[in-house]
């Protein structure tokens, strides 16, 4: 009798999931190379349940599932800023946080350390590193399509791009650097992307199709409500059944 | 004991069941290629009545409601366009097939990802199988044609949860694949909410009957053969 219960509730827990995943998307509406999180659906296992000999499949409901991320490119936002790093085509920066570990990122707003050196906003250094001449302005730097990095007519270094297989599949450390794993496979150089200097790729997230996501989240929400009032009605209706 | 009290109880099993699978309809509401279910119901047996002295037939009585086999509404339903490169739906009929350890099973969720071999992979990690059965490579540009996908007409195909159905694939299906789309959940939302109010009111009539059968069975064991007689 309870498994339309916890059937219509296990929806609204999936919902729920949903809904947390919009509101994340939405809050990184304006967050430099964001990907949007694709949440699927799936439905449970079906419970045989025999009957005067006749055997009919009742389900125990629905649960999500992580597909990974919207890898679809952000806007290109045209900053002026020679240090804002834009990638065309799929890849991404290798970074190395202070702790040695590596990640990557399509956050390119650079800016330069102390000692001369590209790192990420939060002082994660582009790995590998590339240290500009002492004293060198920021305006003086030509960053071209495949990376090279130059001053003046010096080339300083180059900026690698790398890509991984299965993106979907890199953990999310937060901070816009994502991991690589062993379901995504380990980094490798990406040639075909190309670095648009003086821009950075905006967030992927589309408000509009964010909201009628939200909506029809929480409509099912609703409907999976009523359906455990509906069971809770037939309960109270078998409990009087003796008055 | 009187028979009708079973055949009111058996309706009401009945729509225990049918209220269970209404519910899960309604949790599978946003599942892409989510088909719907129906349990038809059907009358027991009729039982034949004959007089116990004179063997004259009274005629027949029903024994009650049964609930039948569960029948999978497979009928496709609309396309939500999502822009997603490696979200596939198909128009018309046909599974798409993955490579699960317990064998090849079919679904019509085409929500898909790549895996760190390249593959095309389900929700899961398991390899999508195009119509030749081999798995699916993802360009270096991260699309997957249309073409590639296989798309396989599978007769009865039995549902066991996590979006997959089993069964044997009899060729090519009719349907065509679709890039950047999925096949909305099979459940119509108003359609489910009225046959849950129908169902909860033929719950509650099962009900009634039992209580009314109750009150002939009460008096017919405290009035009848009574001495005091009724004033």
């Amino acid at each position: 009798m309870l498994e339309g219960m916890y059937a219509a509730a296990s929806g609204m827990a999936a919902q729920q999931q949903q809904l947390d995943s919009i509101g994340n998307d939405l809050a990184n509406v304006s967050t430099t190379g964001y990907k949007a999180q694709r949440t699927g659906f799936r439905d449970l296992l079906y419970n045989q349940v025999t009957i005067a000999g006749t055997t009919t499949a009742v389900g125990a409901g629905a649960a999500t599932e992580d597909v990974g991320r919207d890898q679809r490119e952000g806007t290109v936002q045209s900053t002026g800023n020679p240090l804002d790093l834009a990638i065309e085509g799929p890849g991404f920066f290798t970074v190395k946080r202070a702790d040695g570990s590596v990640a990557l990122t399509r956050d390119g707003s650079f800016q330069l350390d102390s000692q001369g050196r590209l790192t990420t906003a939060e002082g994660n250094l582009l790995d590998p590193p590339i240290a500009l001449p002492k004293g060198t302005s920021p305006d003086d730097v030509a960053i071209g399509p495949d990376g090279t990095v130059r001053v003046g007519t010096r080339t300083v270094g180059k900026i690698a791009v790398v890509d991984v297989a299965a993106p979907d599949r890199m953990l999310a450390d937060g901070g816009n650097l994502f991991t690589a794993t062993a379901a995504s496979g380990a980094p490798r150089p990406q040639a075909s992307a190309t670095i648009h200097q003086g821009a950075v790729e905006g967030s992927n997230v589309d408000v509009g199709s964010e909201m009628v996501r939200m909506m029809s989240a929480q409509r099912a929400y609703q409907l999976e409500s009523s359906a455990i009032q509906t069971e809770n009605q037939m309960l109270s209706i078998a409990n009087q059944l003796r008055s | 004991m009187d028979l009708g009290l079973y055949i009111a109880a058996s309706g009401m099993v009945a729509e225990q069941t049918r209220q269970a699978q209404l519910s899960n309809d309604l949790a599978n509401a946003s599942t892409p290629g989510y088909k719907a279910d129906e349990s038809p119901q059907h009358s027991f047996g009729e039982l034949l009545l004959l007089n116990t002295t004179t063997g004259q037939p009274i005629g027949a009585v029903n024994t009650g409601v049964q609930i039948g086999k569960t029948v999978t509404d497979m009928t496709p339903t609309g396309m939500q366009d999502t822009g997603q490169p490696l979200d596939f739906g198909i128009v018309g009929v046909g599974f798409f097939a993955v490579q699960t350890p317990q064998g090849v099973r079919y679904t019509r969720d085409g929500q898909f990802t790549s895996s760190a071999q390249g593959q095309l992979v389900d929700g899961a990690g398991d390899a999508v199988l195009g119509q030749s059965g081999s798995p699916i490579q993802v360009g270096a540009d991260g699309t997957v044609p249309a073409s590639a996908l296989g798309v396989f007409e599978v007769p009865g195909a039995v549902k066991q949860g996590e979006n997959l159905f089993s069964g044997t694939a009899a060729g090519r299906a009719t349907g065509t694949v679709r890039v950047g789309a999925l096949e909305e959940s099979g459940v119509n939302a108003a359609r489910t909410m009225v046959a849950m109010i129908g169902s909860l009111r033929t719950f509650q009539s099962g009900q009634q009957a039992i209580q009314a059968i109750d009150q002939t069975l009460q008096a017919a064991a405290t009035q009848v053969g009574s001495l005091t007689g009724t004033p």
